[in-house]
């Protein structure tokens, strides 16, 4: 379906743009997010918003919804500023948003999901009325199963759909969906288009918040992308070939740094096939001592789910996953970290680290065991090894007693990734996500502590959407997309291959 | 996957049928074991069983279907027949009224505070729980039970109503039917178990979350009070300890029922057939001569398997056991391959 | 090389500068800013200026009797403890665990006093277990859990003492009966109990990996700690503690009976809440429940002395837990969505 022409000066002067941002900025504490935002939306427009990490398309979502307030410049809706100051407020404006985090409940029909929470709906049910309703709704959105359907058994796609039915329903003006394709089929993608393009039609502006630039080349008529905290690129998406959007999202394309090679001794970690249902397929490779892999990929892919089924945390994957010969245990956490893969989760708060318990617990709450005799605790071989491992993973000694929630995020996951090499059994560090939230100061020091380990014989493989840090730590970097692996670069990966492989941009870099 | 949770999910709702045929089944083959053939009796009896715990199990079952926990509906159950009975004595109704009254308050503001202050409803409702029975002691001048002295009240609420029923048990019922329809044909069922599907997604979708807290614990503490002050008025005394066989009878017929413990599923006639089935197994029990040992073995075993099933990991170790006997069974398979 | 992208966190928090002290002032001070600390020092300074106010409350005499109603409740609200700070939120078969442990004590009293209250302890620390591996390795709700066990308990312990009306089978239970120094027994227990039991949190790998499984169950899991050999293991020692209680009860009253189960439970449970450990686990502590236990049976026993009757300090006492659960939520320790 091609997109709708370019709007011409003349037409978009008929009348104000539905959703405008003029010079928008936001920081947090001394780090500027968003330094200069501006964009148009039109009504009936299907507009994509692109940004690689860090380059402040979540801010700027969060501050369309309602979730934060700009430190300076305007929002416009209708040509009429606005003060978006809560969720409800932009609510009533007419936002509806769309995200990963979805507003629907599971165990009620698809009927009472569309109904739940509507102003103005008679106490006593109308089940006819409902129903019919239902289905009008329904088939607007292009969605075939029936109203009396439980949520539950429905697709994640499926699911959205029912979202965006209702978001329709209540009058939504903007539409904004925040990477609402990442974890779908291409069919339920394709529904997803059918629903939106039906919202356009009908008078919607829609902001198409995606990663996935073949879709936005596809789907949406105009682009625009962020860089930086800056909005760098507004255009029509007519003849667009996704790379150029790549292009845009990194700026001057990057040297390439000569990384000094490490030996490859043979494999003791072995994945053939491995599987999980829904999650990732087919996934093979080696992982040798002594050197650093990423997994590339965005939400979805299914980076991070490997890792975590390598850790034990799923009960149900299939295929070859060994460990210097013998099978990995599946379903047992503790299993796997006895036999000597530690990991480190992408959510250090809340899978992480004991947040109200001091630095030092934290660092060795998992090499008790040898801090022990008869069961009770040596303290001060416990404060000594603490120690060591905060020198190890540069953390100053003087937060070692202070509670982990106190720290920043550079410290926290430098206690994350210090626990997990907290004993010299482990061989092999799997880490999600090592530098999320982390500033630059921290994220080298981070990266210099995975070098250290490696050096010393551990394999580590983590899971990263960061462009620059999965060329310049890693040795070999897997690419995957939509629960496959696309492409493994053994040291000669560029950010622009990698991201043109994880966002479905083909084409060369 | 989906396939599971759709299977554990029609088992939730087939719980409660199940469980209520099965007992019904045994209750009518009685004759058999207990030597004599069913009276009316029986069910008159069972009837006013049910009107004992019915309403307790309504009212922990409805909050649990939203996601919260109320332990404090014993106390207001007590509470409530000391304050009937003794502003009664003369005029019952006025009692029923006052110690409705003072059910609806304290539901209210207790909500009020789970709700506003963002609160777990079980470590508020283990203190006003503690707080209502004292609250009643009180009210009771420090005696274990106080006496109703209006006997032509108590012979008239216990009297035989079309031979089965009583005024009592006809109260209970008329409020199960009033409480379903109030859950099947209002919005207010559906935003009930929208509270404890997803408390979050609802409010995003605008159930006015805060409000419907404040009117369900209300309204619990309203169907303990009913419950209190009928039993009171039946007994002809107001008991100031029931001690925990309300709540545990209770909570067990909201479970049988197929409410689930995480919330969110669950409705009026399930939990009107679960809470039937413990009552009608009570009386099996109680006519076959059974040994309360028996009987309370089998209460206890029951409602273990029930949490068993409820478990959240429950299903990741039988899909571990299925993996691993799997690969075992592949490896043996495998062996002689392998040198 | 592209220049660093800003990566934000919404909820960085900048350094904070780090308590200089020793360990021990740096503890206190953290203890001292909980809530429920607060509480306990406000409740104490009313009980003493109210106790001025009231005749024989500073007295040896009613320190005794204070101490002694805290005891076979204080000892089964540390077993209470270690359920709650593992993430095991409450009991509701702590009173009929302790009654059918202490029904085996009396039981085998013949085999001698210490092994008949091994036995017990044994037995109850088994039943217990069982529970805990549920919750621990399944999730399975605490709640409901521990109300079938109640009531599993209930038919066992009526079956017992059906058959043969509870008789010791020794006198060997008098020991426990006796005042060494004017104080009974229970007292030395309880206060041990409390010393061996916060070792135990603080001190020991186990206790440390129950903070852990109660603060964050699935932070500990992802890091490869043993959740269910924890979970339970506190369950355990927990069995063991509640039938030291039943054992105390049934050497007091010579006799044992499921009457008062219920009350043992939410005396329990109401001394470890005011102590003001979280119901949701991950902080507490043996100490906290002996003050909460204490401070219970302090305002318990003011009462009395000023002519209360049951209702008005089974009151207090249940306004005294709401208190400090509302106080601890309002600081943060358990929020909600």
């Amino acid at each position: 379906m091609t997109a709708d022409p370019v709007r011409t000066q003349a037409s978009r002067a008929a009348g104000p743009a539905r959703l405008e941002l003029r010079g928008v900025e936001r920081s947090f504490g001394p780090i500027q997010a968003v330094s200069h935002a501006s964009i148009s939306v039109e009504a009936g427009q299907i507009h994509a918003l692109c940004g690689h990490n860090g380059a402040g398309k979540s801010t700027v979502v969060k501050m369309i919804c309602g979730l934060l307030e700009p430190d300076a410049g305007e929002i416009l809706v209708d040509g009429e500023p606005v003060s978006l100051s809560s969720t409800h407020e932009a609510q009533r404006l007419g936002v509806a948003l769309v995200d990963q985090e979805l507003s629907v409940v599971p165990s009620l029909t698809v009927a009472e999901n569309l109904m739940l929470g509507a102003v103005g709906e008679p106490v006593l049910l109308n089940r006819r009325r409902i129903r019919r309703h239902a289905e009008e709704l329904l088939a607007r959105v292009g969605l075939t199963c029936s109203p009396d359907t439980e949520l539950g058994d429905l697709s994640i796609g499926e699911r959205q759909l029912v979202e965006i039915a209702r978001a329709l329903d209540r009058g939504a003006k903007v539409l904004l969906l925040d990477e609402p394709t990442a974890t779908l089929s291409s069919t339920e993608t394709e529904l997803v288009f059918k629903a939106v393009r039906a919202s356009a039609a009908e008078g919607c502006a829609v902001i198409f918040v995606s990663h996935r630039l073949g879709e936005v080349v596809e789907l949406c008529d105009r682009v625009t992308v962020m860089r930086d905290g800056r909005t760098v690129a507004e255009s029509s998406t007519v003849g667009m070939h996704p790379h150029e959007i790549v292009h845009q999202m990194l700026g001057e394309v990057p040297q390439k740094v000569a990384k000094a090679s490490r030996r490859t001794e043979p494999p003791s970690l072995v994945l053939r096939d491995f599987s999980a249902p829904d999650l990732f397929e087919g996934v093979s490779f080696d992982v040798s001592p002594g050197r650093i892999y990423a997994l590339a990929g965005q939400v979805g892919s299914g980076a991070s789910e490997v890792l975590r089924a390598l850790a034990g945390l799923y009960p149900g994957s299939t295929g070859r996953a060994e460990l210097d010969g013998r099978p990995l245990p599946q379903g047992r956490p503790e299993a796997t970290r006895a036999r000597g893969i530690a990991f480190a989760s992408g959510d250090r708060k809340s899978e992480g680290l004991f947040l109200t318990k001091d630095v030092r617990t934290n660092l060795v709450m998992t090499r008790l065991g040898s801090l022990s005799s008869w069961g009770i605790v040596r303290r001060r071989r416990a404060r000594r090894v603490s120690a060591e491992i905060a020198r190890f993973a540069g953390i100053p000694p003087t937060r070692l007693r202070t509670p982990v929630e106190q720290l920043s995020g550079g410290n926290q996951q430098k206690v994350l990734v210090g626990r997990s090499l907290a004993d010299s059994s482990v061989k092999v560090l799997l880490l999600d996500e090592p530098t999320r939230g982390v500033d630059v100061g921290g994220r080298g020091a981070i990266h210099q502590v995975l070098r250290d380990a490696a050096d010393q014989g551990i394999a580590v493989v983590f899971a990263s959407t960061e462009l620059d840090e999965l060329i310049e730590l890693a040795d070999t970097v897997v690419t995957m997309r939509e629960g496959r692996v696309v492409s493994t670069y053994e040291g000669d990966a560029t950010e622009a291959a990698v991201l043109n492989d994880i966002t479905h941009a083909e084409g060369t870099a | 996957m989906s396939i599971d949770l759709r299977a554990v999910r029609r088992s939730s709702s087939l719980l409660p049928l199940v469980a209520l045929t099965a007992t019904v089944i045994g209750f009518l083959c009685l004759p058999a074991y207990a030597g004599r053939p069913l009276e009316s009796y029986d069910l008159f009896n069972l009837f006013e069983a049910f009107a004992q715990i019915g309403l307790i199990a309504l009212g922990f079952g409805l909050l649990l279907i939203a996601g919260e926990f109320d332990l404090s509906i014993v106390g207001i159950f007590a509470l409530s027949g000391v304050i009937a009975v003794k502003l009664g004595q003369a005029h019952p109704l006025l009692g029923v009224l006052a110690a409705l009254g003072v059910c609806l308050a304290f539901g209210a503001l207790q909500g009020l505070v789970i709700a506003l202050f963002r609160i777990a409803s079980m470590p508020v409702t283990v203190g006003t729980y503690i707080a209502l029975l004292g609250l009643t002691r009180v009210v009771g001048d420090d005696q274990s039970s106080v006496t109703f002295e209006n006997i032509d009240t108590t012979l008239w609420i216990q009297q035989p109503v079309a031979v089965i029923f009583s005024p009592r048990s006809l109260v209970v019922l008329a409020v199960f039917v009033a409480a379903g329809l109030a859950f099947s044909a209002t919005r207010w069922g559906r935003e009930l178990r929208a509270l404890g599907g997803d408390r979050k997604a609802s409010r995003t979708a605008g159930v006015p979350v805060n409000r419907r807290l404040v009117a369900l614990f209300a309204v619990s503490s309203l169907l303990g009070g009913v419950a209190g002050a009928l039993s009171a008025f039946n007994v002809g005394a107001a008991i100031t300890d029931p001690g925990s066989a309300p709540l545990t009878l209770g909570a067990a017929g909201a479970l049988i029922g197929g409410v689930a413990l995480t919330g969110g599923r669950g409705n009026v006639a399930g939990v009107f057939a679960g809470a039937m089935s413990i009552v009608i197994l009570g009386q099996i029990f109680f006519i076959a001569g059974v040994d309360e040992l028996y009987s309370d073995l089998v209460f206890g075993l029951g409602l273990l398997l029930i949490v068993a099933v409820n478990a959240p990991s429950a299903k990741d170790w039988a899909t571990r056991l299925r993996a691993s006997r799997r690969t075992l069974v592949e490896r043996a398979l495998a062996a002689p391959s392998h040198a | 090389m592209s220049p660093a992208s800003p990566t934000a966190d919404l909820d960085t928090i900048e350094l904070s500068p780090e308590p200089r002290g020793r360990r021990a002032r740096a503890a206190v001070r953290r203890e001292a800013g909980q809530p429920g600390t607060w509480v306990l020092l406000v409740a104490v300074a009313v009980a003493v200026v109210v106790g001025a106010q009231t005749p024989r409350f500073f007295s040896v005499d009613n320190a005794k009797a204070i101490l002694v109603s805290t005891g076979t409740i204080g000892i089964a609200a540390l077993g209470v403890t270690l359920i709650m700070v593992c993430g095991g939120l409450v009991s509701l078969a702590v009173g009929e665990t302790a009654a059918v442990a202490g029904m085996v004590f009396l039981f085998s009293l013949d085999l001698g006093l210490v092994p008949a209250l091994l036995l017990g302890m044994a037995v109850a620390a088994a039943v217990t277990a069982l529970q805990g591996a549920m919750v621990g390795a399944w999730q399975a709700n605490p709640i409901i859990l521990t109300i079938a066990a109640a009531s599993i308990l209930t038919a066992v312990g009526a079956r017992l003492s059906a058959t043969s009306a509870v008789q010791p089978a020794s006198d060997a239970f008098a020991r426990l009966n006796q005042t060494p120094l004017g104080v009974p027994v229970v007292v030395f227990a309880l206060l041990g109990l409390t010393v061996v039991v916060q070792l135990l949190m603080k001190a020991t790998r186990m206790g440390r990996l129950m903070y852990a499984v109660g603060e964050n169950r699935a932070a500990a899991r992802a890091a490869g700690l043993p959740v269910a050999l924890t979970v339970l293991g506190a369950f355990a020692v927990a069995g063991a503690l509640m039938a030291v209680s039943g054992a105390f009860s049934a050497a007091t009253s010579h006799t044992i009976t499921l009457l008062g189960a219920s009350q043992l439970t939410f005396n329990a449970t109401a001394a470890v809440l005011a102590g003001g450990t979280a119901i949701f686990g991950g902080y507490g502590s043996a100490v906290r429940t002996l003050f909460g236990a204490l401070l219970i049976a302090t305002i318990t026993d003011l009462l009395l002395l000023r002519g209360a009757d049951l209702g008005m300090q089974t009151l207090v006492k249940g306004l005294l837990v709401l208190v400090v659960v509302l106080l601890g939520h309002l600081r943060g320790q358990q929020g909600r969505a």
